[in-house]
């Protein structure tokens, strides 16, 4: 275990920052001094307030794949994992092997996105947002607010495209930037969410808009990239933990607390429950994850182990208990077509129906 | 000897045969008095005894004792269903009866009694109204298909696996946690202390015998330091039997010796009672019997033996010249009391160098062995003399040993080869070769600490640690725990300032080699905290909020204490190995440097591995200087009695041969330095010395008479060699039936005595004459009168 700050400095800016510093004087600096120098160089950190010290970088460890890690997501050819303590893992071998990125935060991220194969953006607790230009290796702090709730977490994010995107969060946090995080405001009142209930998810619905679920089954859309919200009416009272768009237009899956899932072919005007046939009680565990995968294929996770797949864009799932049960919180594919699955033990590449390799 | 000494001697000589009745009364005295106190030895096994207790870590841990109470004391039952899983009627109903019977052990902290059908063990589910929940087993529970199937799910949903079920499903466990006192069942007003052994045997038989009987598919697998200390005494009182070996093949060896059944019971009886001499004198000092003191009255008994040897020898020798016993017991008297008192000054203080090891047990075998070899002074050196000088010797090993005197010896004849020109350089070589081969080898391989798995007490193959296998193998669990205490504000254990650290510790630990995981109140906290927010995996972490703090540790029993100032950090390690301690605490030092700082400190240890570890860094502090202690005195020891430093020179490097080649056996056989190694080579060094002494004092004596080198060491072997073999082997035998203990360490000290004392003899015998030929000028020698101590 070593702390990487000395190790990798791939990212063209923070190279020439150390080149240009190479005098007497930067000898002097201490490394931390170099690196919050570094962090405010190369990134406008508009929510940084004064008292706030610039936060520890992630320690490198050999562990850190099989530490908690609650989203994975493709960046082009790559695969970018994101979790507990900072911890960013990224594989150019389509998931057998991980490499630590670089990342000024120790705290639990929550959720990644890319845009492309280099324009990326992570958040997580103690209002962190993170940003990445190239693919995932090197990361700087956007965002990041320690008084805020208290630390409260950030939970999902997504991007239009480089410039523009959303960010969801506990007690109703919704921020905008339209500057590819340079500057983000806060945009929380422009739903109707007087409660402050959490925004847990979310997602892009083809040839629609954007859709956001929360706790106590809020949804709200927005069909102008999210100038206005439209509060709908939700067909569950529970938590809903996800919301993934489907390859048809319009055609939504929100999924959330014990087994619930509900689809929409008309952009949330109106839900079907989705029967997922599991054992005598159905299925009891919350589901957490999901994702739209190249083929068109949908899939989600949960808690003890469940993955749900459906080929007919969420109309019916088959389901799969991973023999281990420990819970998983999100997915993707890799160019094989098995499933890279993250959550609780870190990272693990599984068949195409979830199951482990070699063991169909 | 000069006419002074001369004097002396012959004042005590006077003062002990002109008063013989009264010796022998005297001593009968005493033997009556202490056999009274020597029979109410009992076994101690304090724990406090066997650790250092003023190592920094060790007086940590005893400061915070208190709030660290009950970490840990427990016993587990592991019943293992042989065919299938544990979900069928018979084995649960087995299990039932095994945590009822386990609840009517006395000593067992009922409380705290857990397993599968207590009903504080329950499973949770997050449902869209918050927490639902219940009993693992429920009161609807009949052992039907159904009922099963519902306990299964129950099983999964409690988080139990891998703690009290196994992760294979094919075991479950029986938490025990005991009271070191209890209320007397009889009288609820009075305290009894839990009894270790009779604790250990009440498993044995109340569960472990009886629901294997009853049930052939379970098989019981009981761990804990209960049934360690438990089975550790038993262990102890089977080696009072090899003292009964020891003692029989000693009869029949001294029988072959003398050929007197006279002089052989005189021999026995008062190397016997210097042996109960020595347990009633421990007794009145205070100490009680532990697996280490155990050791000593086996080397008095040696140690007796061989001094008695000597006397009889001696007095046979003269017997020859003599006209009566008395005579000859006199004239042996004067002739190897001195000598007898020099090796018996060398034992003792090869003992007390002991003292600088700071281990309570080390201590009391350090005390117990030097009152030992003091009290042999009395009944070796003088009652025994005394009482053959009534008995007499048999006129058939007398006449034997008249015989010897004259006759050639070819096997002496070809062993004083070794002091030939030509041979002795090839002994030397040989020896030095041995010698720097061992030393490389035993640096490069020798380890501090215990090597082995599971309990190091105990053999590898001994039924606890099989046990001790099963369970470190099927549960998520591992024996060996380091504990770090986070000290903070009272209510300060709980805040986001030492949580957040203690976070930090932990993965720093689980990041660190040889770590498995670690786990505090930080643990507890982010999955309470995950829970309470509905499941989801992105809240499990600490929070800031000091009151989602508060109530996420609520739960945590035994993860801080009562005032909520204490909290510690449990590493659970794969072994305790003495690399794998060392990096663990290093670790932990070098965190606590960088995050230690007003009301957050990070401190060691507790733990058993933090207890070995201590032990380790006392056992390499002090074993060089114990070394260097023992060397000195010995080469002191030398240059007073020879006034020669290449006598000295002779005497010496055979034992530091001996010394260097029991490490790397030591090393060979995986054995680590230890508390139980480390008394072996003061032990070897300081008895081995007698050969020595006894050889080369003989070979001066017939250098000095004029005799060329190898036909002077023929001369010493024809008349001590039998002697010096015969010790030898006495000693060896004396302690060679630990090999066979049930204890480990004890079976280690066995085995590592047994080679030092033979060896040290070989290296006596063979390596110190080729020496001489090097190291002693014979020219200047021969004709001198003698400067020596023991010149004649």
């Amino acid at each position: 275990m070593s702390e990487p700050v000395m190790r990798r400095t791939q990212s063209g800016q923070a190279e020439n920052l150390f080149r240009s510093l190479q005098s007497p004087l930067a000898k002097t600096l201490s490394l931390c001094t170099v690196l919050s120098v570094l962090a405010f160089a190369v990134a406008p950190v508009q929510a940084e307030s004064a008292d706030q010290p610039a936060a520890a970088y992630s320690i490198e460890s050999a562990k850190a794949k099989h530490s908690l890690l609650v989203d994975v997501s493709r960046a082009g050819k790559r695969l970018v994992a994101v979790g507990e303590r900072g911890h960013i893992l990224y594989s150019d071998d389509e998931g057998s092997e991980w490499q630590q990125a670089k990342v000024p935060s120790r705290v639990l991220l929550t959720s990644v996105y890319f845009v492309d194969d280099q324009y990326g953006w992570a958040v997580g607790h103690d209002a962190t947002i993170l940003a990445t230009q190239d693919g995932g290796a090197n990361w700087t702090e956007q965002f990041r607010d320690i008084e805020r709730e208290e630390g409260a977490p950030f939970l999902d994010v997504w991007f239009k495209d480089r410039q523009h995107g959303l960010v969801v969060g506990a007690y109703g946090a919704l921020l905008e930037t339209n500057d590819g995080g340079a500057s983000w405001e806060e945009v929380g009142d422009r739903l109707e969410n007087d409660d402050g209930f959490h925004l847990n998810a979310i997602t892009a619905v083809k040839d629609a808009g954007i859709l956001v679920v929360g706790e106590m089954g809020m949804m709200f859309r927005s069909a102008d990239g999210g100038e206005t919200w439209e509060t709908l009416q939700s067909p569950y009272d529970g938590s809903l933990f996800g919301v993934l768009g489907t390859a048809q237009p319009s055609t939504v899956l929100a999924y959330g607390l014990r087994g619930h899932m509900f689809r929409s072919t008309d952009f949330g005007d109106s839900w079907q429950p989705v029967k997922i046939e599991a054992g005598r009680n159905g299925l009891q565990v919350s589901l957490s994850g999901g994702s739209l995968l190249a083929d068109g294929s949908v899939v989600v996770v949960g808690n003890g182990g469940v993955v749900l797949k459906s080929d007919d864009d969420g109309q019916s799932f088959s389901v799969a208990g991973r023999p281990d049960r420990l819970s998983l919180a999100g997915v993707t594919a890799n160019a094989q077509g098995n499933l890279v699955l993250v959550g609780q033990g870190g990272v693990r590449v599984a068949s195409p129906t979830g199951l482990n390799l070699g063991q169909q | 000897m000069s006419k002074h000494r001369q004097d002396n001697a012959t004042f005590l000589e006077r003062l002990i045969f002109n008063n013989r009745p009264v010796v022998i009364l005297l001593c009968a005295l005493v033997t009556v008095f202490l056999s009274y106190h020597a029979l109410q030895i009992r076994p101690s096994t304090s724990f406090e005894k066997m650790i250092p207790l003023s190592h920094p870590f060790i007086q940590n841990m005893i400061k915070h004792q208190n709030d660290l109470a009950n970490l840990g004391n427990t016993v587990r039952i592991s019943v293992e269903a042989k065919d299938g899983d544990i979900f069928n009627k018979e084995y649960m109903e087995t299990l039932r009866q095994i945590h009822d019977e386990a609840f009517y052990i006395n000593g067992v902290d009922r409380s705290g009694l857990k397993s599968l059908w207590s009903p504080s063990v329950r499973w949770t589910e997050v449902t869209e109204e918050g927490f639902d929940g219940g009993e693992v087993i429920p009161q609807t529970y009949d052992g039907s298909e159904e009922s099963l199937n519902e306990l299964r799910s129950n099983v999964l949903k409690s988080g139990q696996i891998g703690r009290l079920v196994a992760n294979n499903f094919k075991s479950a466990i029986v938490d025990v946690p005991l009271q070191e006192s209890y209320p007397d069942p009889d009288d609820q007003s009075k305290l009894v202390k839990l009894d270790y052994q009779k604790f250990s045997h009440e498993l044995e038989e109340k569960i472990r015998a009886k629901y294997q009987a009853q049930n052939p598919n379970v098989e019981i697998h009981i761990v804990g330091f209960a049934k360690k200390v438990g089975d550790l005494i038993d262990g102890l009182m089977a080696v009072v039997a090899f003292f009964g070996i020891a003692f029989v093949i000693t009869l029949v060896m001294l029988y072959w010796f003398t050929w007197c059944i006279r002089s052989t019971i005189s021999v026995l009886v008062t190397t016997l009672i210097a042996v109960i001499w020595q347990l009633g004198l421990v007794r009145l000092v205070g100490f009680g019997i532990d697996p280490y003191s155990m050791l000593v009255p086996f080397l008095i008994f040696a140690i007796g033996i061989s001094h008695g040897v000597q006397k009889i020898n001696g007095i046979a020798l003269q017997s020859g010249e003599a006209d009566n016993a008395l005579t000859a017991a006199r004239r042996t008297f004067r002739q190897l009391f001195l000598p007898g008192m020099i090796a018996i000054l060398a034992d003792a203080i090869g003992f007390i160098a002991l003292l600088i090891i700071d281990i309570g047990v080390i201590h009391e075998l350090a005390i117990g062995a030097s009152i030992g070899v003091a009290v042999i002074v009395f009944t070796n050196l003088i009652l025994l003399p005394v009482a053959i000088s009534y008995l007499g010797i048999s006129k058939k090993a007398i006449e034997r040993s008249k015989r010897d005197a004259v006759r050639e010896h070819p096997f002496w004849r070809f062993l004083a080869n070794v002091a030939h020109p030509t041979v002795a350089p090839i002994v030397v070589v040989v020896a030095l070769a041995g010698g720097v081969g061992a030393f490389f080898y035993q640096k490069a391989h020798l380890q501090v600490g215990d090597l082995d798995q599971g309990a190091p007490e105990l053999r590898p193959d001994s039924r606890y640690n099989l046990d001790n296998d099963f369970i470190v193998s099927n549960y998520s669990t591992s024996s060996d725990v380091l504990v770090v205490m986070v000290k903070t504000a009272p209510e300060g254990c709980s805040t986001h300032m030492a949580m957040a650290p203690i976070d930090e510790l932990t993965w720093k630990m689980e990041n660190t080699p040889g770590v498995q995981s670690a786990v505090s109140l930080v643990t507890v906290s982010k999955q309470v905290i995950k829970g309470s927010n509905e499941g989801s995996l992105k809240w499990e972490t600490l929070a800031r909020n000091q009151d989602v703090l508060n109530s996420s540790i609520a739960r945590a029993e035994g993860m801080y204490n009562s005032d909520c100032s204490l909290a510690p950090v449990m590493v659970f390690l794969n072994d305790h190995k003495a690399e794998t301690l060392k990096r663990a605490v290093k670790a932990v030092q070098e965190f606590a440097e960088e995050n230690n700082r007003d009301g957050l400190e990070f401190i060691l240890a507790s733990g058993n591995a933090g207890i070995e570890a201590a032990t380790n860094e006392v056992i390499s502090a002090s074993e060089l200087t114990m070394l260097g202690l023992v060397y000195a005195w010995v080469a002191v020891m030398c240059l007073i009695t020879f006034r020669s430093i290449p006598a000295t020179i002779c005497i010496v490097l055979p034992l530091v041969l001996t010394s260097v080649l029991g490490n790397a056996l030591m090393a060979f056989l995986g054995i680590g330095m230890k508390v139980a190694t480390l008394p072996v080579i003061a032990l070897g060094v300081g008895i081995g010395v007698d050969y020595g002494i006894y050889i080369y004092s003989r070979l001066e004596s017939f250098l000095r008479a004029g005799l060329p080198l190898q036909e002077a060491y023929y001369e010493t072997l024809k008349s001590t060699g039998k002697a010096v073999l015969f010790t030898g082997l006495c000693l060896a035998i004396g302690v060679a039936t630990w090999i066979f203990s049930a204890i480990k360490f004890q079976a280690d000290m066995g085995l590592m005595l047994t080679f030092m004392f033979l060896v040290n003899m070989i290296g006596a015998m063979l390596l110190l004459p080729a020496l001489a030929r090097f190291l002693i000028n014979t020219e200047k020698l021969a004709g001198k009168a003698g400067g020596s101590l023991l010149a004649h």
